[in-house]
């Protein structure tokens, strides 16, 4: 099968599976929950066959599907693999079986409806990370929004119906200046080109002047700044983590707010270069206010899940510090740190439902010493934990370090050209690890060492009785593989950056060229840029499936 | 007269001539009230396949020299707004019977509505406006199971005779100042700068705003939504509103704007967007609250007249689609009630997913898409409105329009807030359950909309 086809079923398969559940009987929970994971399981299998069979040396697009859609409007519907996407579709398609099988007995009420949400949800987060074409990118990111809504509210905590419409009323806020921005962008394309096309290889090559640059950037980065989230814009982030259910904190924290920081490097940085360049140093605080201020914050939690949800903004400021390094090792340290922070703050929020399901409060003081009670999830809890730090040997190491390295590498430049305040971003940066031990060891320490205690255990589908059960064997399955895959990615990094390495350098050679209009006064673009350029134009030409 | 264009070119126009004079024959033939409305429904599902096919042929003529002709753009607009009466027809089975005087009621007013679509002189214009707003005016009453009914009709009345007599005024300035009545002298007045053409032409502008409710000529939609029976009032926002906003699209062309124009232009139907989506926050029915809804979409579909050239007729046209096939869904799927105007109180539908779930998600549906989120049919009518006011220059207006759209996004999904999220209610006193026939309404609706979602470049070719 080609790869083309294989990447269209890995794209359509979550959204047949919701169409067949409509055929289900709404009482047949098992059905409903055995349907969808093997559907989760298939596109995953599919996903990895696909990142196998990925050529980390060829350019452009690979298994990429171009066909028109709107034909007046220039609206492709083209979707493709690059090394930008692939590590977070590996990611996605991987967190799928795992968030189904994590939901299994938490999840009682609307079943058939939740599942069919989750569906919809990977569909368009796949959707999202696949497309090529602005139009289609917009379509999928906002078509997010609906299950989120539902899931949140439907399955949510106390507060769920003020957490949801905090988290759609703060996206789509992002969303409405994003489509006035991209409106604009495609209309001005036309004007200096001729030609109207979403396509992201076409806009790649627009020259806008400085001003509009600025505009246009500011739109497109206030929606992905929400969605990543960036202090002062994280405020809708503490909310829906705690009042979603667990599958929805999974989701969220695992992909959806890897689709803010996907968003700024496909997109917000190397559509408009001379904006970017303008505001690194503004970006650049607000990374580092986004790792201070998170760690900071999640220091002072006693709600568990709070103290994660805090950690992803910490965590997600320095793949935003690693993108405007430039610096080709802080570019790739940044694409590992999002899959790496996908793995450990989706495996802890798990493991935080694990234990809610059974005591059913998220009160850190409730509990102490689970390392004698729960001795299994106390191992993974610890590994996760230590990952999350970034502990050499897990993935957190490799992502953090790396962007650490390359803001310091590209701070000392500048240091050594006379800036005097280039290193203060990197060794603020640095700090935050510090505090990132600090907050996630003092969290570990009080849940899982010290003197034992844990709410009453009242029974239910996971053991009888009033002993707090073990985990199930279903439990243990997802925390095998997701620790697997923590150690995979810190042990073995060399093989998912070598797919990522031309994208990065394909970014980093977007961000570094200016755009500004005025055909002679910009530079001949540099060697790498060309090949690359024309080899996705040639990918992207209608007809051609790789 | 021409007999060929009076024969062929204007078949709708027949079908439902037609077919109110025989609802009139079967109304004093018949003792019993049957078969009303299967008669209604084919004579009308017969004048929409007439025109879409007229459309689709391309067929041109004057049946009435510089009074009607028959244009493919028009025949096309025509086919849009008699498709989106086929739902409501169904709809008023079940809350209007099966005979009596809402059948010739309709189908009169949609006869003048096409008439619209054709007319080639203010004379025609006007003639098609009275035709389409008088029944009307009693369909409000016909749901008389409430009092506050005449209210409302009263309210409606007197303010469609002040758009009636403002678009008079406007009409008789107009010809004072070039001598003719055919529809060319208004886009000549646009940018004309004669005080008294340009007086004439703002004077018809008004009579427009005011019958398609827009700001702050909009007092009378919320009184009259509430007021008329479900039918009626998915009639009036999509229908009615569709007749309005293509008929003043007729009257524009594709005539260039004067600066004031567009101040006017802009100013009014922002205020509408604006205004509309706050309003409708705080409103306690479904009726009241699609009436503020409708006074912002209105402001959308106003805001489409900024652009220039062909893209104003096709994203006036796909708007009114997309927003009406989506509206009367929403209304067909609205359960029924045993107690009338408890029918639609937001408070009833808590819970409604786990009574009844089909409505409950097509209600959805229905909201996320008057919102404007993709990939529904009217984020890409939105996305056409915004890229023609954007292309025609003005960014600013459209940064507005579209953060006031923004506003509304909270009550619309404040509804599915209230299906889905409500606690499992159990079984609400009076609520009927599904009628086939208001299935069968929703359905009608769901396949365009569908269609529309899909392929929406394959839509807009025909247009």
């Amino acid at each position: 099968m080609s790869d083309a086809l294989l990447l269209q079923i890995v794209l359509w398969l979550p959204l047949a599976g919701m169409f067949a559940l409509l055929l289900v009987p709404t009482e047949s929970h098992a059905t409903i929950r055995r349907l969808t994971f093997w559907a989760m399981v298939l596109q995953f299998v599919l996903v990895a066959v696909l990142y196998a069979r990925f050529d980390p040396t060829a350019a452009g697009l690979q298994a990429a599907t171009r066909v028109p859609w709107i034909a007046d409007w220039g609206v492709y519907f083209s979707i493709g693999l690059d090394g930008y996407n692939i590590l977070l579709v590996l990611l996605t398609g991987f967190l799928g079986p795992i968030v189904v099988a994590g939901s299994a007995t938490a999840i009682d009420k609307d079943v058939k409806l939740f599942y069919a949400m989750v569906f919809l949800i990977q569909f368009a987060m796949m959707g999202t990370f696949l497309a090529q074409d602005l139009f289609v990118f917009y379509l999928f990111w906002e078509t997010m929004l609906i299950p989120m809504f539902l899931m949140i509210g439907i399955w949510g905590g106390e507060r769920r119906i003020y957490a949801t419409l905090k988290f759609v009323l703060y996206t789509a806020f992002g969303s409405i200046l994003m489509l006035a921005a991209l409106i604009y962008l495609v209309l001005s394309t036309q004007q200096a080109g001729g030609v109207t096309s979403f396509a992201f290889a076409d806009l790649y090559k627009v020259r806008l002047p400085a001003d509009v640059q600025l505009w246009l950037f500011a739109a497109f980065g206030l929606s992905f700044a929400i969605k990543v989230p960036m202090v002062p814009l994280h405020t809708w982030l503490p909310d829906a983590h705690v009042e979603a259910p667990t599958t929805g904190s999974v989701i969220l924290a695992g992909v959806l707010l890897k689709m803010g920081t996907y968003g700024f490097i496909k997109l917000g940085f190397p559509l408009f270069p001379d904006a970017t360049a303008q505001l690194t140093p503004l970006i650049m605080v607000l990374a580092v206010a986004s790792i201070i201020i998170g760690a900071c914050l999640a220091l002072v939690q006693d709600d568990i899940k709070k103290i994660i949800a805090y950690s992803s903004i910490s965590h997600l400021g320095y793949v935003m510090l690693g993108l405007v390094s430039l610096n080709l090792i802080g570019i790739q340290g940044a694409i590992v740190q999002m899959v790496s922070h996908g793995l450990t703050a989706a495996g802890l929020f798990l493991m935080i439902g694990m234990i809610y399901e059974r005591c059913h409060t998220r009160d850190l003081a409730a509990y102490g010493g689970l390392a004698r009670l729960l001795p299994v999830y106390s191992v993974a809890f610890m590994i996760l934990t230590l990952a999350s730090i970034g502990l050499p040997t897990t993935s957190g190491f490799t992502g953090e370090f790396l962007v650490l390295l390359g803001a310091f590498t590209a701070a000392w430049t500048q240091h050594l050209a006379g800036q005097s305040f280039a290193l203060v971003p990197a060794v603020l940066a640095a700090t935050g690890v510090i505090l990132g031990a600090l907050y996630m060891l003092r969290f570990a320490a009080k849940f899982l060492f010290g003197a034992t205690k844990a709410p009453a255990y009242h029974g239910g589908p996971l053991g009888a009785g009033h002993e707090l059960p073990d985990l199930v064997p279903r439990e243990k399955a997802i925390l095998v593989a997701l620790v697997a895959a923590v150690f995979w990615l810190g042990l073995f990094p060399d093989e998912p950056m070598r797919k990522t390495e031309l994208a990065a350098k394909e970014y980093q050679q977007l961000v570094q060229t200016s755009r500004l209009p005025g055909p002679a006064t910009a530079a001949a673009p540099p060697a790498l840029a060309t090949p690359l350029a024309a080899a996705a134009a040639a990918a992207m030409a209608p007809g051609s499936t790789r | 007269m021409n007999w060929d264009a009076f024969l062929i070119g204007l078949l709708p126009e027949h079908f439902l001539l037609a077919g109110v004079l025989l609802l009139i024959a079967l109304a004093i033939v018949s003792k019993r009230e049957r078969g009303a409305s299967a008669l209604a429904l084919a004579m009308v599902a017969g004048a929409a396949v007439c025109a879409a096919g007229l459309g689709l042929q391309g067929f041109q003529g004057a049946p009435f020299p510089a009074q009607l002709s028959v244009s493919p753009a028009g025949s096309i607009a025509k086919a849009v707004a008699l498709v989106l009466a086929l739902p409501v027809l169904l709809m008023a089975r079940d809350e209007h019977g099966d005979g009596g005087p809402f059948y010739p009621l309709l189908l009169s007013s949609l006869y003048g509505l096409v008439l619209m679509f054709g007319s080639d002189s203010f004379l025609t214009l006007f003639l098609g406006l009275e035709l389409m707003s008088l029944p009307v005016y009693t369909m409000v009453l016909l749901g008389a199971r409430r009092t506050p009914n005449a209210e409302a009709a009263l309210k409606y009345v007197v303010l469609g005779g002040a758009a009636t007599a403002t678009l008079l005024m406007g009409v008789s300035l107009l010809y004072g100042q070039g001598g003719t009545l055919a529809l060319e002298i208004f886009p000549r007045a646009l940018t004309s700068k004669d005080p008294m053409a340009v007086t004439g032409a703002v004077l018809v502008l008004l009579a427009f705003f005011l019958k398609g409710a827009v700001v702050p000529f909009h007092t009378w939609a919320p009184d009259a939504y509430e007021g008329a029976s479900v039918p009626v009032t998915a009639y009036m926002a999509a229908v009615v509103k569709a007749g309005v906003l293509l008929a003043a699209l007729r009257l524009f062309g594709e005539a260039a704007l004067s600066r004031p124009m567009v101040q006017l232009l802009a100013l009014l139907p922002l205020a509408s967007i604006v205004w509309g989506n706050l309003a409708a926050m705080r409103q306690p029915n479904l009726r009241r609250m699609m009436a503020y809804s409708s006074i912002a979409h209105a402001g959308y579909l106003f805001l489409a007249f900024l652009g220039n050239g062909p893209g104003r007729f096709q994203s006036v046209l796909f708007y009114v689609l997309a927003y009406g096939v989506m509206t009367v869904l929403a209304f067909a799927a609205v359960p029924g009630h045993a107690d009338e105007p408890q029918r639609d109180r937001l408070e009833q539908l808590k819970g409604l997913f786990h009574r009844q779930p089909y409505a409950a998600i097509v209600i959805g549906l229905a909201m996320l898409s008057l919102a404007g989120i993709p990939p529904l049919p009217g984020f890409i009518a939105k996305f056409l409105i915004f890229r023609e006011v954007m292309a025609a220059g003005h960014t600013t207006i459209a940064v507005i329009g579209l953060v006031g759209s923004y506003l509304g996004i909270y009550f619309y999904l404040r509804v599915i807030q209230y299906m889905f999220m409500g606690a499992q209610v159990a079984p609400v006193q009076g609520e009927v359950p599904p009628r086939a026939a208001a299935i069968v309404a929703s359905l009608l609706c769901l396949v365009p909309a569908i269609v529309i979602a899909v392929a929406p470049g394959w839509v807009l070719a025909q247009f």
